[in-house]
Parts: C-alpha cells; sequence; structure tokens
C-alpha cells in the first residue's frame, strides 16, 4: 500500500512537473517564433512546430515516461527511508 | 532570541490548570513544578520583573534565576506552547541579531527562531480557509517580497525591460500566495480537528490533534495538492491562450508538486514515513 502511494503521488508530481515545464517551454518557443523539440531518444516530452504561419504545439510520450520514471524514484526513496527509520511509521499496512 | 524587555503569552489552545500545563492542539498535559507554575503565571509580564519575582520568592541568585527562566521559556517557545511578544525597536533587535549571529559564525549556527503559533478555526472549511490565509499572511507577504527582491536583479540582467520586472514581481506574489494557498489546504481538511498554524523561522506548518492514518494521508496530501491544481489550472489557460506570463506565473504553483514526494514533510506523511 505504502509503495502504491509513493508511486502514485511520485507519478502526479512529476508529471505535474514536466507538464509545467514543458508548456513554459513551448509557450516561450511560439512567442519567439522558434520550433523546438524536447525529448530524450526517440521518446519526445514536447515539441513545436512551424506551419506557415501558424505553430502546432505536441506533447509527446515522453511526459508519461518522465512521470513514470518520477514515480519510481519516489517508492526507491521512500523505501530509502523506511529503511532507514527502522520500521513502518504508521502501521496502516 | 529573547530578551528580558520580552513578554510571553500562552499560545492558543494551552492553559494552565491545577499546576498542569494542558494543549488541546496536541491532546496532551504535562505536570509542572512550582518554579514552572511560578512562571506561567505570569505571562504577560516582562522577563526581567518575573527572574527578579522568581529570584526573590525561591531564594536563587539574580543569574541563576534568568537562567532557568530564559532555558524554560525556550522550550516551551519551541514546543509551540508559549509565544514569545516582542518590545523595542524592530532596528535595535536586528542590531541585537547580527551581533549573536556573528558570535555564532564560527561555530555555523544561526540564533535559533522564535516559534510562533496562531489559532486556526477548523469549524468549518471555509472558516479554516480564511482563518490560515488571516494567520500566515505575514508570511506571504514576506516570501513575496524576497521573491521578488531576489528575482527583480535577474529580470534586469536578463531583460532589462519593464516587462520583466512586472514578471518578477508576479512570480514573487505568486510564490508568497502558494504558501498561503499550501497551508490553507491542509486546514481545509482538518474540520472539526483543533488545529494551530506555527511559524518558525523560514518554516510554516500546521499543527494539528492526532488523526487517523487515512486522514493523515489526505491532510499531507491537501495541501500541496491545491496548490498543484491552482498552478496546472494557470500552466493550461496560459498555454491555450498562448499567454507565455501566464503559464510562468502558474510554475510557482505547479512547483507545489514536489510536496507530494517523499522530498517533503508532505509527501512523506502521505506515505506514513
Amino acid at each position: 500500500m505504502r509503495n502504491l502511494r509513493a508511486f502514485a503521488l511520485g507519478t502526479i508530481a512529476v508529471g505535474v512537473l514536466a507538464y509545467a515545464g514543458a508548456a513554459a517551454l513551448a509557450v516561450g518557443a511560439q512567442a519567439a517564433g522558434r520550433s523546438l523539440v524536447v525529448g530524450f531518444g526517440p521518446l519526445v516530452v514536447v515539441s513545436v512546430d512551424r506551419e506557415a504561419a501558424t505553430a502546432v504545439t505536441t506533447f509527446g510520450p515522453g511526459l508519461v515516461a518522465l512521470a513514470i520514471l518520477g514515480g519510481c524514484v519516489n517508492v526507491a526513496a521512500a523505501r530509502l527511508l523506511q529503511r532507514r527509520a527502522g520500521g513502518r511509521g504508521d502501521g496502516v499496512e | 532570541m529573547i530578551a528580558d524587555s520580552d513578554r510571553v503569552d500562552l499560545a492558543w489552545g494551552v492553559s494552565l490548570t491545577d499546576a498542569q500545563l494542558a494543549d488541546v492542539v496536541r491532546g496532551c498535559s504535562w505536570p509542572l513544578n512550582n518554579s514552572g507554575v511560578f512562571i506561567l503565571e505570569r505571562v504577560g509580564r516582562r522577563l526581567d520583573v518575573v527572574v527578579r519575582e522568581l529570584a526573590e520568592v525561591f531564594d536563587v541568585p539574580l543569574d541563576v534565576a534568568r537562567f532557568d527562566v530564559l532555558q524554560f521559556i525556550w522550550t516551551l517557545n519551541a514546543l509551540a506552547l508559549v509565544n514569545v511578544v516582542q518590545s523595542g525597536s524592530h532596528l535595535r533587535r536586528a542590531a541585537d541579531w547580527l551581533s549573536l549571529a556573528l558570535r555564532l559564525a564560527p561555530a555555523g549556527a544561526l540564533p535559533t527562531p522564535i516559534t510562533r503559533r496562531l489559532p486556526l478555526d477548523t469549524g468549518s472549511a471555509l472558516g479554516g480557509i480564511a482563518s490560515s490565509l488571516r494567520a500566515s499572511v505575514s508570511r506571504v507577504i514576506g516570501i513575496a517580497a524576497a521573491s521578488a527582491i531576489v528575482l527583480l536583479p535577474l529580470a534586469v540582467i536578463v531583460g532589462g525591460s519593464g516587462r520583466f520586472g512586472s514578471l518578477a514581481v508576479a512570480l514573487g506574489v505568486a510564490t508568497g500566495i502558494g504558501v498561503g494557498l499550501h497551508e490553507a489546504g491542509h486546514v481545509a481538511s482538518l474540520r472539526g480537528v483543533p488545529s494551530a498554524l506555527v511559524l518558525r523561522g523560514r518554516r510554516t506548518f500546521v499543527l494539528h490533534a492526532p488523526v487517523g492514518p487515512v486522514r493523515r494521508s489526505l491532510v499531507a496530501v491537501a495541501g500541496p495538492a491545491v496548490v498543484t491544481a491552482t498552478g496546472l489550472a494557470l500552466v493550461v489557460l496560459g498555454a491555450a491562450g498562448s499567454e507565455p506570463s501566464v503559464v510562468v506565473i502558474g510554475l510557482p504553483f505547479a512547483a507545489h508538486a514536489l510536496s507530494l514526494t517523499v522530498i517533503g514533510g508532505d509527501g512523506r506523511a502521505a506515505c506514513g514515513i
């Protein structure tokens, strides 16, 4: 249960942060009239393509991958903290 | 720093009855010895007066009485059981703080901050939000001002124009408001639970009576969730309207999402750590 909660909260937190950061970059690029591609490997986080007078912004699967990675890191950190604390904190599980 | 000219008051929800110090928020009480009762029966008086009376009544040297009184008040203040009512000019206090900070500098320490505990009305969600915003207004203004002061020179370096300056001020204000909303979110979820807002140095937190593990998780999540949702709404609105400034203003709010992870105390509480 604790791992599930840590995963869910970490996924939401990193997902929100990644989306907010990506949106800021995309809107900035649009305002500056530039194209933009942010991603890692084949996974695109956000891209801004200019087509004639318009700009197309796409949020890619990289955002989901980042969010899931955030959830996994949060679970690992939670387990580490729990181990250091020496046992279960609230006896929920 | 606590000075001889300061006074102390029992914090909201704390009472002295039959030589017991009771805290309705923690749901605990502690027995006091005679000198403890003597000191706390004199709340509202200047500490130097209390020290003199204690020395006289208990027949102890003045410096011993002063040490005992200050140590006792320090301990109670650190536990948010008494508030210190400071007197004298702000300039004088700042000079005293600086002097003490310089003396402590070789040890790599700073003067311990004073704790302030403020009442919260948790009778209803709206009342809780209103009382939380009222209690944290000085902190919100302080954080907003400090953030704006830090960001303004950066804005001048980056842009040098009025637009970046106003954006820096807006970011500072958003940072301050985010902290106020964060605590209000916690308080709104504490309906019917005795609670108080505690300000200690740069920390702001809600002290509340013990609740079950599920509710504890909900309370922990509610604070960052409210601010994160606000930030997300601003980012989405800004992105939809191609308004970079609205997106940027949403960022300090969205950053509260980090509190949901185990980096933050709220995230650890929500995970039962």
